[in-house]
């Protein structure tokens, strides 16, 4: 569906994109990661044909570089930050159906079964409207096409907890037959809408698996945390203390943080609740995406490293 | 979807944004007053009696035009672009089954439907109040085909300042410069160093014709009575060796390259942006 060799994008002296390769199929859910910089956006803006590259790039068999009009009507984009429009929710869905030549009514019931309705708040001015609401919005004029392919381009960076979580919901209604690019910098975001990761570096491809298999290369784990009593807190700090597939061991009051890889998460709740601890209370936290990328992530790790009290093994 | 209907969804787009503003009324409003204000006065205090009495006065409308029309144009022009580029609204624009030239049109268009919109509904009274005493309704005609000429002018140059430009206001200075360079340097300030360097009449002329605020001053002066002693010298001299109808013509087409020009090379230039939005 995305197919691109030799994908090579500069800006005066600096190479962005160095001779990408890469392939996605119909239907793939792939999330594209990188520190910033490392030429996910400029992938974007070319598989949009915005801008000129060098290199093979094919999008639903569209040439993009001959045909970049072709291949926007192949393509639902969602950006990072949705854009300023003067006037009402129905002047922008009306506008940009309009440009996609979709009936208005496809859209407004695309909106409703993201749980937007367009009757109640068509009339409201756009920026008065929550950055979710837009975003989801954005998605269902992406989406109302049928369109072969979505560019979600950091689509909740900007969005709060709650507003993520109901746009990562709404992802999950996208078509099978939709194949999904979704560059993001959060592991909820890439672990809840991709089957599939890349990673660019240095505008190559650095990476191409499952996330697990990524974060068990980059030595990033999640921290599983237990809440107990006093009483039992000695016990499992050393009972976890003593396990080699623990990775590290935090404490923050009377939480337990446990560092291990996805895999030993079960096996060691089962040892803890073997040993007669109770569990009051259990989160899973799951390692920044920033961790992966050392020139962007490193003073973000430090810093929580230091915040939670950690006990380093 | 035509192109033809892309452009259009852009066109009513920018149109609906313009009359959204205030700018809009405002400028209607104040172009209405300046222009009644100057018509009612020059006539009324004029010494000449008849058709030479109101064509003074309109003459006055017109120079009133050169300082107001341009800003009247450059302001909403600038903003057209570079504002949804400042604010990321661009690229989701140009992420669309839609192509720069269709984007770049669509604004250009809008922008000039609705300066030549204000420009009409400021220019119909003194228009009407001008008919009303006695000025020919063809004369009244031809001030407003200039006048939309030069706005239109000014808003092809504004949108290419916009499109080049990252932020509104950059643009805006941009446009402000170019008022400033056109309307008053390149018509008072260069036409003076001009004269005080004693350079050649055809220099002066090419000069004129070259500057849109120039060409735009002597068309309408041309049309309202080259004998009103208003043209300058530059002006009386080509309309003793051209013809009155040659000189208001080159003046219209002065303008209209004016417009397209602009349109073309903006057109051209934003297709090289390096970031592609």
């Amino acid at each position: 569906m995305i197919s691109a060799r030799g994908l090579t994008r500069r800006f005066g002296s600096q190479t962005i994109l160095d001779g990408l390769d890469l392939e996605v199929g119909p239907g793939e859910r792939v999330a594209l990661l990188g520190r910033n910089g490392a030429g996910k956006t400029t992938f974007f803006r070319c598989a949009l044909g915005l801008l000129p590259f060098s290199g093979d790039l094919e999008v639903a068999g569209v040439d993009v570089r001959t045909d970049g009009l072709e291949a926007r009507s192949a393509i639902g984009y969602v950006p990072q930050r949705p854009p300023h429009f003067d006037g009402t929710l129905e002047d922008l869905v009306r506008f940009f159906s309009g440009l996609r030549e979709i009936p208005s009514a496809r859209v407004r019931l695309g909106m409703s079964e993201l749980g937007l309705s367009l009757d109640e708040h068509g009339r409201k001015a756009v920026r008065e409207l929550s950055g979710g609401m837009l975003q989801k919005v954005l998605l269902a004029l992406a989406v109302a096409e049928a369109v072969p392919v979505l560019l979600l381009d950091e689509p909740t960076a900007n969005l709060d907890g709650e507003a993520r979580a109901e746009f990562l919901r709404a992802l999950k209604r996208v078509p099978d037959s939709c194949t999904v690019i979704l560059s993001s910098h959060r592991l909820e975001d890439v672990r809840a809408a991709a089957d599939r990761v890349l990673v660019l570096e240095n505008g190559r491809l650095a990476f191409d698996g499952e996330l697990d298999a990524l974060l068990e290369r980059s030595g990033s784990s999640p921290t599983v945390w237990i809440c107990t009593d006093r009483t039992a807190l000695a016990n499992l700090v050393r009972l976890v203390e003593d396990d080699r597939r623990v990775i590290r061991v935090h404490r923050n009051g009377v939480s337990v943080g446990i560092e291990t890889l996805p895999g030993n998460i079960a096996d060691i709740l089962t040892d803890v609740r073997g040993e007669g601890i109770p569990v009051d209370d259990l989160r899973v936290e799951e390692p920044g995406l920033g961790g992966l990328f050392p020139s962007s992530g490193a003073a973000a790790e430090s810093s929580s490293g230091a915040a939670s009290g950690e006990a380093t093994r | 979807m035509t192109t033809g209907n892309r452009i259009r969804l852009f066109l009513l787009r920018e149109v609906e944004h313009s009359l959204r503003t205030r700018w809009f009324l405002t400028n209607a409003a104040v172009f209405m007053a300046g222009g009644v204000l100057l018509v009612v006065a020059g006539s009324s205090g004029t010494l000449l009696a008849g058709h030479r009495g109101y064509a003074r006065a309109l003459a006055g409308l017109a120079h009133f035009a050169i300082l107001f029309v341009p800003i009247m144009a450059l302001l909403p022009a600038s903003a057209s672009l570079a504002e949804e580029r400042e604010n990321g609204t661009l690229e989701y624009l140009l992420a669309q089954p839609v192509t720069w030239g269709q984007v770049f049109i669509g604004k250009w268009l809008g922008v000039s439907v609705a300066v030549v919109l204000a420009l009409s509904l400021g220019y119909l009274a003194s228009a009407s109040v001008s008919v009303f005493r006695g000025v020919p309704s063809s004369l009244v005609l031809a001030i407003y085909a200039f006048l939309v000429l030069l706005s239109l002018v000014f808003v092809s140059l504004g949108t290419v300042f916009s499109a080049l430009s990252d932020t509104r206001s950059r643009a805006t200075a941009f446009g402000i410069g170019c008022w400033l360079v056109l309307v008053v340097l390149g018509s008072l300030g260069v036409l003076a160093a001009f004269i005080r360097w004693g350079a050649p009449a055809e220099l002066l002329a090419a000069w004129s014709f070259f500057n849109p605020v120039e060409a735009f001053r002597i068309g309408v002066m041309t049309v309202l009575d080259p004998d009103l002693q208003l043209l300058g010298p530059v002006g009386t001299g080509l309309v003793r060796r051209h013809g009155p109808t040659a000189i208001a013509l080159g003046s219209a087409f002065s303008l209209c390259l004016w417009i397209l020009l602009p349109i073309l090379g903006g057109r051209w230039a934003v297709s090289r942006r390096r970031d592609g939005v």
